[in-house]
């Protein structure tokens, strides 16, 4: 009686889970909001907040890309194209850019975009001194003469003034509305191509397409964006058809990947880089030799490998390959160790230890700092390498408590944003106390200059001084890695991070 | 006049509710103890002077201590746990979002778990030194040391990827989807689950074979009762307080959140929430989480103190 009881038990199970499975082969997970045409991505991690003017997150800007608008924005090439601006002018004075906003743009909740919205979206950040106020170091006056024109006043001609205004959603235009009624952190109100629908906590945000936005409506009806942070589960999740979409990508399956037909992959130098930084306010690191010594002896190549598997580029200046600003530069890859002592001896140094300054919140500053240890261990000299939070780490920089630190710098696409924080005497970035006369002089010239050929060469003789004179050592650009399902087209992959899925259509058959 | 067990329940509560205020002590303590200022360090590189007056005097820190501390209390005893650091969110509202997901896991996780432990916990001690024990014994020894990410992304691999079965990651509301609920849950369930189960196995069999030795045991199976009768009646009845005890303490464990479980499923639990929690300071939300975790710990505590008292007339009495 009892062993019937168990078969008919097991096979109650069995059927049951038949039942189960046989239904979920091949079906797309619907997350609410699926409907057909509607596309499911998967990022590393969920935002913070949906305030673009107070996050920093990048998992924020990966949805806000696609809610907000700026008034300009940054084209595949970095170039800055209109956006909400349909046009604009200079005066010949460089102090005065009107902007013609584009007619019939609304907000999501159907309120028209006017000059006024662009005046309150630029005093907020500039009022308040949000993150992204220095942005609008130049501005003094923000204006509205008409509803369909903002002026703004500068006190200094500002060549990059567009890429500060678009460079990224940090500087989106928001809905009064929406900020006054404190809902914008999580429910944003945007003009973009997609309208935020609903978030559920530590599992997704959906998104849903704007019919009427400006440049067309999408392709897809919708987006939702999954928080997977762990990457295998991510790719197996593309794999199985459940994501469309995802740059939570294991960096170690990277060349397996390069040769699989069923995903679209793609590794984008960006325009990131991770840079060492020598105190030169301590002894012997004032010494230009010493620091050159350091840059000969450490080994990018084996950096690369294991921070990134490979997948980074390698670089002795910021700016990548590709980018309009790229700067050609070898001087550190040969030499290496016979280099670097002879600098040391000629100026007489022979440093036996170094604070090296890291943090666990960038793990990639922890690995390569035994790279380094083991590089420079053969010039004796042993690296102390001093791991600590990202709160302390902040600290330790700012009061000049350290005789290296590894670090990166995000986000940046115009050349003064790259250099002059970090590099000036009186840049607010520099920890590392670098000056020198003819840099200053460089920066602060392409902070003003207009003609272009001009400015590109200040910021290569620049860029090869600030090298030369090793400010930083730079290391590497990490790459952008995203994959995606075959049946996934009109998007591609941007070197400056900014994910967008405007353009993007599904093909339903294709994936399957 | 009132009932025993009700006596014993109401003892316990009284206990409980004295741990609580502890745990409510602390938790606020947790902020004014951490070294550095915590606003400081919330702020990171959002810093700036107004931000920091701001958060401060929203989050109450300019206030003398002892007016904070009654008013955290207040607040909390109405379910008021402040709002987050990092994005202004209740914190209360946050917590109780996640809590559907990480109670799913925790019991689906526990379910599998004495479904495999218990069967397979008795049968071994009942082969105490015998071939079949044995097996059992390195299985369990087998299934501990399997790090449990390691389980969940195979798992992943062969029945999302391979096979495709189940959904890789992800969770369904039960009262919503119950199917979809199902589908999703069986992956980490397994997971955790089997992790559980492995540990349980040793307690049950330990806990069988001590009280196979008792001499109320001898006595029964002397008497000429049938083995079954003996087992269950006598041996297993009596070993279920120990396994009671384990069980309460395996649960309390996977409510408290299984990070790693819930980071390779993405399973949006209480978990991650913490995880993210501590990564970005976000105090109220840590002490938030804390009192929750505490408070089900207790919960779970009170419940086994009455299954024992079910189980156990002489308990009762203690």
């Amino acid at each position: 009686m009892a062993r019937a009881a168990v078969r008919a038990a097991v096979l109650a199970i069995c059927t049951f889970l038949t039942t189960l499975s046989a239904c979920s082969t091949g079906e797309r997970v619907d997350l609410g909001q699926g409907a057909a045409g509607s596309l499911i991505v998967a990022i590393a991690g969920e935002p913070d907040q949906l305030d673009p003017h107070k996050t920093s997150a990048y998992f924020s800007f990966e949805v806000l890309e696609n809610v907000y608008d700026t008034l300009v924005e940054p084209d595949a090439n970095l170039q800055m194209q209109p956006a909400l601006a349909e046009s604009w002018e200079v005066s010949p004075d460089q102090l005065t850019w009107t902007f013609h906003l584009r007619p019939g743009v609304s907000f999501h909740d159907g309120t028209p975009l006017t000059a006024d919205d662009v005046v309150f979206s630029y005093r907020r950040i500039i009022d308040e001194e949000l993150t992204n106020s220095d942005k609008f170091s130049s501005v003094t006056a923000v204006e509205s003469p008409d509803p369909d024109t903002v002026v703004l006043r500068l006190d200094r001609p500002t060549p990059n003034m567009l890429t500060n205004l678009g460079g990224f959603k940090g500087m989106a235009i928001v809905s009064r509305a929406n900020v006054e009624s404190g809902q914008i952190a999580t429910h944003p109100v945007g003009t973009g191509p997609f309208s935020f629908l609903g978030q559920k906590s530590g599992d997704s945000i959906s998104l849903g397409a704007n019919p009427n936005y400006w440049d067309g409506p999408p392709g897809v009806s919708g987006v939702t964006f999954r928080f997977i942070s762990e990457p295998s589960t991510a790719l197996s999740a593309l794999q199985a058809g459940e994501i469309d979409w995802t740059d939570s990508v294991p960096p170690q399956r990277v060349t397996q990947l390069r040769d699989d037909d069923s995903l679209e992959l793609a590794v984008t130098p960006s325009n990131d880089y991770w840079y060492l930084a020598l105190n030169e306010a301590r002894e012997p690191w004032n010494d230009v030799r010493v620091r050159q010594a350091i840059a000969y002896a450490i080994d990018r190549d084996a950096i690369v490998q294991a921070t990134s598997y490979g997948t980074a580029a390698k670089n002795q200046l910021a700016i990548p390959e590709g980018n309009p600003w790229f700067t050609p530069y070898d001087r550190y890859s040969s030499g290496g160790l016979d280099r670097a002592r002879e600098l040391l001896q000629e100026a007489g140094a022979q440093p036996s230890n170094l604070d090296m300054l890291v943090t666990t919140e960038y793990p990639e500053t922890v690995t390569a700092a035994q790279i380094i240890a083991d590089n420079l261990a053969p010039l004796g000299i042993t690296v102390n390498i001093r791991t600590v939070d990202f709160a302390t780490w902040l600290d330790e920089q700012n009061s000049g408590n350290f005789d290296m630190l590894m670090m990166g710098w995000l986000g940046n696409i115009d050349p003064d944003d790259f250099y002059y924080a970090q590099h000036h005497t009186d840049g607010t970035s520099n920890a590392q106390k670098f000056s020198n006369r003819e840099v200053d002089r460089l920066l602060d010239a392409g902070r003003v200059e207009i003609d272009e050929p001009t400015r590109k060469s200040d910021y290569a003789k620049a860029a090869t001084l600030i090298a030369d004179e090793v400010s930083y050592i730079y290391l590497y650009n990490p790459s952008v890695i995203q994959a995606w399902s075959p049946a996934l087209s009109g998007y591609e992959a941007r070197r400056d991070g900014a994910v967008r899925f405007r353009t993007a259509t599904l093909n339903e058959d294709g994936g399957a | 006049m009132t009932h025993p067990i009700a006596r014993f329940v109401a003892r316990r509560l009284l206990y409980s509710a004295v741990v609580m205020l502890g745990v409510i002590i602390v938790v606020f303590a947790l902020v004014h103890l951490v070294p550095g200022d915590p606003v400081r360090i919330a702020l990171g590189t959002r810093y700036n002077p107004q931000a920091y007056e701001a958060l401060r005097a929203a989050s109450g820190l300019d206030r003398p201590l002892i007016s904070q501390f009654f008013s955290y209390v207040g607040s909390a005893l109405t379910g008021d746990l402040g709002v987050s650091f990092r994005n202004g969110d209740p914190v209360t509202v946050t917590l109780l979002e996640r809590l559907p997901a990480t109670l799913s896991l925790g019991f689906a996780g526990i379910v599998i778990a004495l479904a495999i432990a218990l069967p397979a916990g008795i049968y071994s001690a009942l082969r105490e030194g015998k071939l079949s024990d044995a097996i059992v014994r390195v299985t369990s020894q087998f299934g501990v040391s399997i790090p449990d990410f390691w389980m969940g992304i195979l798992l992943i691999a062969l029945f999302s990827t391979v096979l495709g079965w189940l959904p890789t990651s992800g969770y369904r509301p039960l009262f919503e989807d119950p199917a979809g609920w199902l589908r999703h849950i069986i992956l980490p369930g397994v997971t955790i689950g089997v992790v559980a189960a492995a540990i349980l196995t040793r307690y049950v069999r330990s806990a069988v074979l001590e009280v196979s030795a008792m001499g109320y045991v001898r006595t029964a199976r002397s008497k000429g009762l049938p083995p079954r009768v003996v087992t269950f009646r006598h041996t297993v009845r009596n070993a279920l307080v120990p396994i009671l005890t384990i069980t309460g303490i395996q649960l309390a464990t996977l409510l408290g959140g299984v990070i790693v479980v819930e980071v390779v499923f993405a399973w949006p639990g209480l978990g991650r929430l913490v995880f993210n929690a501590v990564a970005a300071r976000d105090y109220p939300l840590i002490q938030g989480a804390v009192l929750l975790i505490a408070a089900l710990f207790l919960l779970i505590n009170l419940i086994v103190d009455v299954l024992y008292a079910v189980v156990d007339p002489r308990i009762r009495l203690g």
